[in-house]
């Protein structure tokens, strides 16, 4: 029954759902479904794990690109096929896992995926991302898809892993460094929750395209989209010399946050000199030893340095090193900042600390100051 | 901006069907429209949802939220869905000549 434009709701299927997970499963984890035992980490990327019964599965996890075409994943299929019975499965930060289980199976299919190259020579499925390094990049559209954007995101994902790509296939941090990527402040993914985060700024107002803003907006909502305030209904008047309702922007008031924009298509404020990349380091997801806690900016801008971003390498490289250097084990990159101090962070890897980074957002902002004489000396 | 011409009347139309402006539209454009929605015959239900939308959007400059919508025509979300296949925003809103919902959509 094709689709009948002229009857679209006839044989419409709707509400069925994804489909069921089990339908899915390896055979070895159908059997030892919550039978778990313990697991290992063997080598970076591959890991055992042994059921009750003696069971063992082992999985070799591959990083992705995320965004990928049809014949990279029908590669990833034949690959499925040829060495784990068609089973495979993609991680919560858009990693590849192939299951075997039997441990003869896994070096054919660490050699086979080891082999695999792009035309350019970038690895097609590096085997890395487990225990104490860096794994994915969890990240956002970009240029390539979204509108609001203020940075890229597949391209400094690239760069940023290429910088570190030794860190993925190995595990020498002191705990593992979850680095989030997103393209603008609504932080779709993890930024603000993640060891090091890239985030897309703007740093210019919005300009009001005073011939369409009346026909294209809500003006009501691109008011209430403001979170300080600094956009007031106005009378403009249009290029054909009419009055028409509009806005006006306090430009004063302003913090370039694009909310506006996402809610009135008149009100761009993309920049090619003006955006650029902040970095916030220090938050964390889980309840291990510490509470999760929220990521923190520690670098105000950097620019927009296209293909390769190599100040946001650069800056990300340094922070990496110095933590790796100093922290204890165990210790995540926000444990470590606050046992040692904030200055003693900006001391250590050498960032400069500028008046951007202080809080000045509504009342809670006081609670970010220090209320204590407890401070070292830096410098 | 591509034009589309009905029975007479001519719309500014934007790449999703929606009219570039509240006060070009007419009862044309909802006979227009009606087809690419999934609506053979437009009742009497139909024009009061648009017509609901028309006085929210004059009054208050903004479409209303579904619930709004819902508790002011005394149509619950599911027989909105029956009379605008595409729904509230796509289908009504667009036919009632609003501008395009914005937002992450």
């Amino acid at each position: 029954m094709p689709y009948d434009p002229s009857k679209p709701l006839q044989d419409r299927i709707t509400d069925i759902g994804p489909k069921n997970y089990e339908e899915f499963l390896p055979p070895v984890i159908k059997k030892n479904f919550g039978k778990w035992d313990y697991h290992e980490i063997l080598e970076p990327g591959v890991l055992v794990h042994v059921a009750e019964g003696g069971d063992k599965v082992f999985t070799v996890r591959v990083g992705g690109a995320r965004l990928m075409s049809i014949s990279h994943i029908r590669e990833i299929m034949e690959i499925a096929d040829k060495h784990c019975g068609g089973f495979l499965r993609f991680t919560t930060r858009n990693n590849i896992e192939f299951m075997v289980d039997d441990q003869s199976k896994v070096e054919p299919l660490k050699k086979d995926l080891l082999s695999r190259k792009q035309p350019g020579g970038g690895f097609k499925f590096p085997i890395g991302g487990t225990g104490a390094g860096i794994t994915n990049i969890v990240h956002t559209q970009g240029w390539l898809h979204c509108h609001t954007p203020a940075t890229d995101a597949s391209g400094v994902v690239k760069a940023v892993m290429d910088d570190l790509f030794d860190e993925f296939t190995s595990m020498r941090m002191p705990a593992h460094v979850r680095i989030s990527l997103a393209c603008c402040l609504n932080m779709c993914g993890a930024v603000h929750c993640s060891d090091i985060a890239i985030l897309g700024y703007h740093r210019k107002p919005p300009m009001i395209d005073a011939e369409v803003i009346d026909k294209v907006c809500e003006i009501p909502l691109a008011i209430a989209a403001c979170p300080t305030a600094a956009i007031k209904p106005a009378k403009i008047k249009k290029p054909d010399g009419t009055e028409a309702q509009a806005v006006a922007v306090n430009n004063d008031r302003c913090m370039f946050c694009g909310n506006c924009y996402t809610m009135c298509p008149a009100m761009p404020l993309a920049d090619a000199e003006g955006d650029g990349i902040v970095i916030m380091v220090g938050g964390k997801v889980s309840n291990r030893i510490s509470a999760p806690k929220f990521s923190k900016v520690v670098v105000a801008f950097l620019p927009n340095n296209v293909p390769r971003w190599p100040e946001t390498t650069d800056c990300i490289r340094k922070i990496v090193e110095v933590y790796a250097g100093d922290a204890r084990k165990y210790e995540r990159l926000g444990e470590w900042a606050e046992r040692i101090g904030w200055e003693k962070f900006f001391e250590k890897t050498g960032l400069e600390f500028t008046h951007h980074l202080i809080d000045d957002f509504r009342d809670p902002a006081y609670y970010t100051w220090r209320q204590t004489s407890q401070f070292k000396f830096t410098g | 901006m591509p034009t589309v011409e009905f029975k007479g009347k001519t719309f500014n139309v934007d790449e999703d069907g929606f009219i570039d402006d509240f006060n070009g539209w007419s009862r044309e454009w909802v006979d227009y429209v009606k087809e690419s929605e999934g609506i053979s015959e437009l009742t009497e239900e139909h024009w009061k949802v648009i017509d609901i939308l028309q006085d929210y959007y004059k009054k208050n400059g903004i479409a209303p939220m579904v619930r709004i919508l819902s508790k002011v025509t005394g149509f619950k979300l599911k027989y909105i869905y029956e009379l605008f296949p595409s729904g509230p925003g796509k289908g009504a809103c667009k036919m009632a000549g609003l501008p395009k919902p914005t937002g992450c959509v």
